[in-house]
């Protein structure tokens, strides 16, 4: 890329452009932009921008310890029909966050379902199945956006599956987003409920190792 | 000549790159992503009743609007959406409404920048695009987004959009207006061309800009200008209106004021405004679902200001007051029922209104 940039404009002579007429202005700037905008066109892969996240949550070292958790199906169909909503998959990506003095926290990823693409979004969860932290990992959509507003995504911290204030109550509407919104309120209560399960299986240490440091 | 040659390879280099890296998105998909076909849509049914002292109460039953939506993704990036909505049950001479809403190509390169480009939806107004029935609190849209935005307002164009640092924009530039269809009565609701082979004389402009970034408050505002092309005269005429809305804590409101300036003909101004504000009860009394008591009171006049004055102002000038219930069983399922007056500037006359409705969108 900076190859690139500097095939089209040698960097040492940055001042060069203002000395340029108008119309070549223009163009070295037109040129610049599509160069920034060709190289923010690749995104990193979901895993790793969902690990990037985990860590900003953590001490740095904090083990993760990654697995495709495979949902046992009497509980998948148990949870969607409580929830009204499907699992993307029959498995959710599983990171056990594992301390050297204190319980592990488990986050969960799945995708839920916005008005025509997929939202994808993780958990944090405590031992004790607290919502420790919810995060938006990748929107598709072109509107309903705010959804992914950190201020928003507070609202979940706390929570848990066996409260008994409903997860819907707790949480104010977004303006410009409700159908996002109701989603990511659900996929959180989907997850939460899915959570005994992962827990057992961590708890029983049946869960594979692939850890990444 | 070689010189020559490395200059025109630089110039185009850079396009290159970009165009190849809209093309070939697949490096960004994972497995949390394929290709897939969505079904959507929303309908609404009304009962309708109007009454006055002087004439017999107008009673109509009415499905009102069936939409639906369907929408291809092909990548992350590219995907196709569409809505074709029948008005009134059927459509024959005269009657009924079979529509595009609908039918655009989108690209979305990152959360600060896309487009669209087809059937598009200029984003005026808080219901021109989000307009489905359990998003809105009352049995019909609001007077306001009848006469002063005549939503839901479609035709052929392109729009930029994205969103950036607590900001959302929008622009959009789309098949103009036919002059000869603007009028004191209806202000330029009936001079939508709706993209039946629309003419491309004069296009319109619009953008609208919305600030996002407190969770439960939106705010925001857009700009329209184009010339409205006609056989008798073309009338240059722009559009401002501002929006707030607020979901927080049970509350529900919204508030919306707008006003067109026509620069050429008898008419010169319209107006309106509207606001409601309700409080969902549902968290005081442990209901799973939503149940919203609620307040409107609107304000519009298509012909706020005429060259001709007097009674012709008066006459198209309402005021409306509607009281109602909301009740959501479940987010997507709404079923409504509401109470109140309407009273014309000129006649005095009130009548009196009572609407029941049921909708769903999913």
């Amino acid at each position: 890329m900076i190859f690139a940039v500097e095939r089209v404009f040698p960097l040492p002579a940055i001042q060069q452009i203002f000395s340029l007429k108008p119309k070549k202005q223009l163009m070295k700037i037109l040129q610049i932009i599509l160069l920034f905008l060709a190289s923010i066109a690749y995104a990193g892969g979901i895993k790793s921008s969902a690990e990037v996240k985990i860590r900003s949550q953590f001490d740095v070292k904090a083990k993760l310890i990654f697995k495709k958790y495979t949902i046992p199906a009497d509980k998948k169909s148990a949870i969607e029909k409580r929830c009204r909503q499907r699992f993307y998959r029959g498995k959710v990506y599983v990171w056990e966050i594992r301390f050297e003095n204190a319980p592990p926290s488990i986050a969960v990823l799945d995708n839920v379902p916005g008005k025509a693409m997929p939202i994808t979004f993780m958990v944090i969860f405590d031992w004790d199945g607290a919502v420790r932290f919810v995060d938006i990992i990748k929107y598709r959509e072109s509107i309903g956006g705010a959804v992914a507003n950190r201020r928003w995504l507070r609202q979940f911290e706390g929570w848990r599956a066996a409260s008994q204030e409903l997860l819907k109550n707790k949480i104010d509407g977004l303006s410009g987003a409700t159908i996002s919104a109701n989603s990511i309120i659900a996929g959180v209560q989907k997850l939460a409920l899915l959570f005994p399960e992962i827990k057992k299986e961590i708890d029983n240490a049946n869960f594979s190792t692939q850890v990444t440091e | 000549m070689k010189h020559e040659l490395c200059r025109r390879l630089s110039n185009l280099f850079p396009v290159l790159v970009f165009l190849f890296c809209c093309a070939a998105p697949t490096s960004a998909q994972d497995e949390f992503f394929e290709p897939s076909t969505t079904l959507g849509g929303y309908g609404e049914l009304h009962y309708n009743l109007e009454d006055t002292d002087q004439s017999p109460a107008e009673k109509k039953l009415d499905f009102h609007r069936f939409v639906l939506f369907y929408s291809h993704s092909w990548t992350e990036k590219w995907s196709f959406k569409a809505e074709v909505e029948l008005e009134h049950n059927f459509v024959t001479t005269g009657k009924g409404e079979l529509g595009l809403e609908q039918a655009a190509i989108n690209y979305r390169h990152s959360e600060a920048f896309g487009f669209q480009a087809g059937v598009v939806l200029p984003s005026i107004g808080l219901l021109n695009e989000l307009h489905e029935p359990p998003v809105f609190l009352s049995v019909e849209r609001p007077d306001y987004s009848k006469y002063i935005i005549p939503t839901t307002w479609a035709g052929n164009g392109v729009s930029l959009f994205g969103k950036k640092n607590g900001f959302d924009y929008k622009l959009t530039v789309m098949e103009g207006l036919n002059a000869d269809a603007i009028s004191n009565e209806s202000g330029i609701r009936g001079a939508r061309l709706k993209g039946y082979q629309a003419d491309a004389r004069e296009l319109l402009y619009t953008g609208r800009l919305n600030y996002i970034a407190i969770p439960g408050f939106l705010t925001g505002l857009s700009f329209t200008k184009t010339k409205a092309m006609g056989t008798v005269q073309d009338i240059p005429l722009t559009l401002m209106e501002f929006h707030g809305q607020v979901r927080k804590k049970g509350i529900h409101a919204n508030f919306e004021w707008g006003g067109i300036d026509y620069d050429k003909g008898s008419l010169q101004k319209s107006r309106g405004f509207y606001f409601d504000l309700g409080y969902d009860m549902a968290a005081k009394t442990g209901f799973s679902g939503a149940l919203i008591p609620w307040f409107r009171f609107a304000d519009y006049n298509t012909a706020a200001s005429t060259s001709a004055g007097g009674d012709s102002e008066e006459a198209q000038r309402y005021s409306k007051w509607l009281m109602g219930l909301t009740l959501k069983p479940i987010d997507e399922v709404v079923f409504k029922i509401e109470y109140g007056y309407q009273k014309n500037g000129l006649t005095d006359r009130e009548q009196r209104l009572f609407n029941l409705g049921a909708g769903y969108m999913f």
